[in-house]
C-alpha cells in the first residue's frame, strides 16, 4: 500500500534556512517539498498554484509579512494548512496567528526535532503548539486570551465621572478647569471630590494624585 | 573533547547530516553558505551599529538569528536575538560588546565545523572581522 506524500511549501526569505528545512524534510519519506517562496507575495502565488497540503510560513518576510500572508491564505478558498515557523513569538502573536488560521507554531531552533511531527499532527487535524499536539484548542485560546488581555482597571468604587475628575486632578487642573471642561458647576466638582476623598481615604489633592499613580487608577495612554 | 552544545547543537547537526547523507557535498555547502552569510551579516551589523541605524541592526540581526537557529548555532542565535532586541528598542549604543560576543561565537562555530567537516567548510572570502 502506498501513501501519498504530504506536499509542503516552504516560505522564508533566508536561502540558508530554506535549504536547511528542505533537506530536513526530504529525509522524511512521507513529506515532499513542492516549492520554496522568498517573500509573502511569492508564498501566496505558489500556494494558489501548487495547492500544497502544508505551508511552512516565516512570520518576518519582506513585501508581504507572514501575518498578512496568513490572513490572505485564510480568506482564500485553499485547503492548505499553515504552520508558522518563527524565531521567537509572544502570546499575543500566537493568539493572532491562531485566529488567522495557523494550525501549528514551531520555533526555528526546534525545527529538526519537531517539524515532521508537527506536519503529521496538523495533517491529522490537530493543532501544534509549544512542541506538542494541542488536545483542546478552546482551552489554549482561552488561556492565551486571558494572558494577553489588558489588566482590568481597578476603580475602588468610583463612578465614571469621578474617575474622569481624578484624571484631571493628576494633570494639575483646578476645580474651575474641571467645571469648565465638563460643563458643570464648581460646587458639583467639589461634591465629586468629597466623594472621591471618602471612597479612597485620602485627604487632599496631592494624596489623591499619589494614590491614583500608585494604584493604576489612571487610564492607560496609547504608545506610552 | 566534548562539543559545546551551545556552540553547535549536536542533535541539529547530526540529524541534518543524516538527512543529507546521500549528498555530503551539499551538506558541506549548506554550512559553508551559512558561515559566509553569517560573517557578511556581522559586517553589515557592525556598519549599521556604527551609523546608529537601529532598524538595519534589527533586520540584519533577525536574519542572522533565523539561520543560526535552524542550523543549531545557538550561541550565535542568542547574540543575534539580543542585537535584534536592541534594534527594536532603537538603542544600539551598547551594541559593540554584543557584536564582539557574536564574532567570538561565530568563530567558535566555524572552528567546530572545521573540526567536523574539514577546512573546506570555511568560506573562501571569509576573514574574521
Amino acid at each position: 500500500m502506498t501513501t501519498t506524500p504530504i506536499r509542503v511549501l516552504i516560505a522564508d526569505d533566508h536561502p540558508v534556512v530554506r535549504v536547511g528545512l528542505r533537506n530536513m524534510l526530504q529525509a522524511d519519506s512521507l513529506v515532499t517539498v513542492v516549492g520554496e517562496a522568498r517573500d509573502g507575495v511569492e508564498a501566496l502565488e505558489l500556494a494558489r498554484r501548487l495547492r500544497p497540503d502544508i505551508l511552512l510560513l516565516d512570520l518576518a518576510m519582506p513585501i508581504v509579512a507572514g501575518m498578512e500572508a496568513l490572513r490572505e491564505m485564510t480568506a482564500g478558498s485553499l485547503n492548505t494548512r499553515t504552520i508558522v515557523l518563527t524565531g521567537l513569538i509572544d502570546n499575543r502573536q500566537i493568539l493572532e496567528a491562531l485566529q488567522l488560521g495557523a494550525r501549528g507554531i514551531v520555533l526555528k531552533d526546534a525545527a529538526v526535532e519537531h517539524l515532521s511531527q508537527c506536519i503529521r499532527a496538523v495533517m491529522q487535524g490537530q493543532y501544534w503548539l509549544e512542541g506538542r499536539p494541542v488536545q483542546n484548542l478552546v482551552h489554549v485560546l482561552r488561556d492565551l486570551t486571558a494572558q494577553t488581555a489588558p489588566p482590568v482597571r481597578k476603580t475602588f468604587g468610583l463612578t465614571a465621572r469621578e474617575l474622569e475628575v481624578v484624571t484631571l486632578i493628576t494633570e494639575g487642573c483646578t476645580n474651575k478647569d474641571i467645571a469648565k471642561q465638563f460643563g458643570i458647576s464648581e460646587e458639583t466638582v467639589k461634591r465629586h471630590l468629597t466623594n472621591i476623598f471618602n471612597k479612597l481615604g485620602v485627604g487632599n489633592r496631592l494624596e489623591l494624585a499619589l494614590f491614583a499613580l500608585n494604584h493604576d487608577l489612571l487610564p492607560t495612554t496609547e504608545g506610552k | 573533547m566534548p562539543v559545546n552544545e551551545t556552540t553547535l547543537a549536536s542533535q541539529v547537526f547530526d540529524q541534518l547530516q543524516q538527512a543529507m547523507a546521500c549528498d555530503p557535498d551539499g551538506f558541506m555547502e549548506l554550512y559553508r553558505d551559512y558561515l559566509a552569510d553569517a560573517w557578511h551579516a556581522l559586517r553589515t551589523l557592525r556598519d549599521a551599529a556604527q551609523l546608529q541605524r537601529a532598524d538595519d541592526v534589527r533586520a540584519n540581526a533577525h536574519h542572522l538569528k533565523g539561520s543560526s537557529m535552524v542550523l543549531g548555532a545557538r550561541a550565535v542565535a542568542q547574540c543575534a536575538s539580543a542585537l535584534e532586541e536592541m534594534g527594536r528598542n532603537a538603542d544600539v549604543q551598547g551594541a559593540g560588546a554584543m557584536l564582539e560576543r557574536t564574532r567570538q561565537a561565530l568563530q567558535e562555530v566555524q572552528s567546530e565545523l572545521s573540526r567536523r567537516l574539514g577546512a573546506a567548510v570555511v568560506p573562501g572570502d571569509k576573514t574574521a572581522v
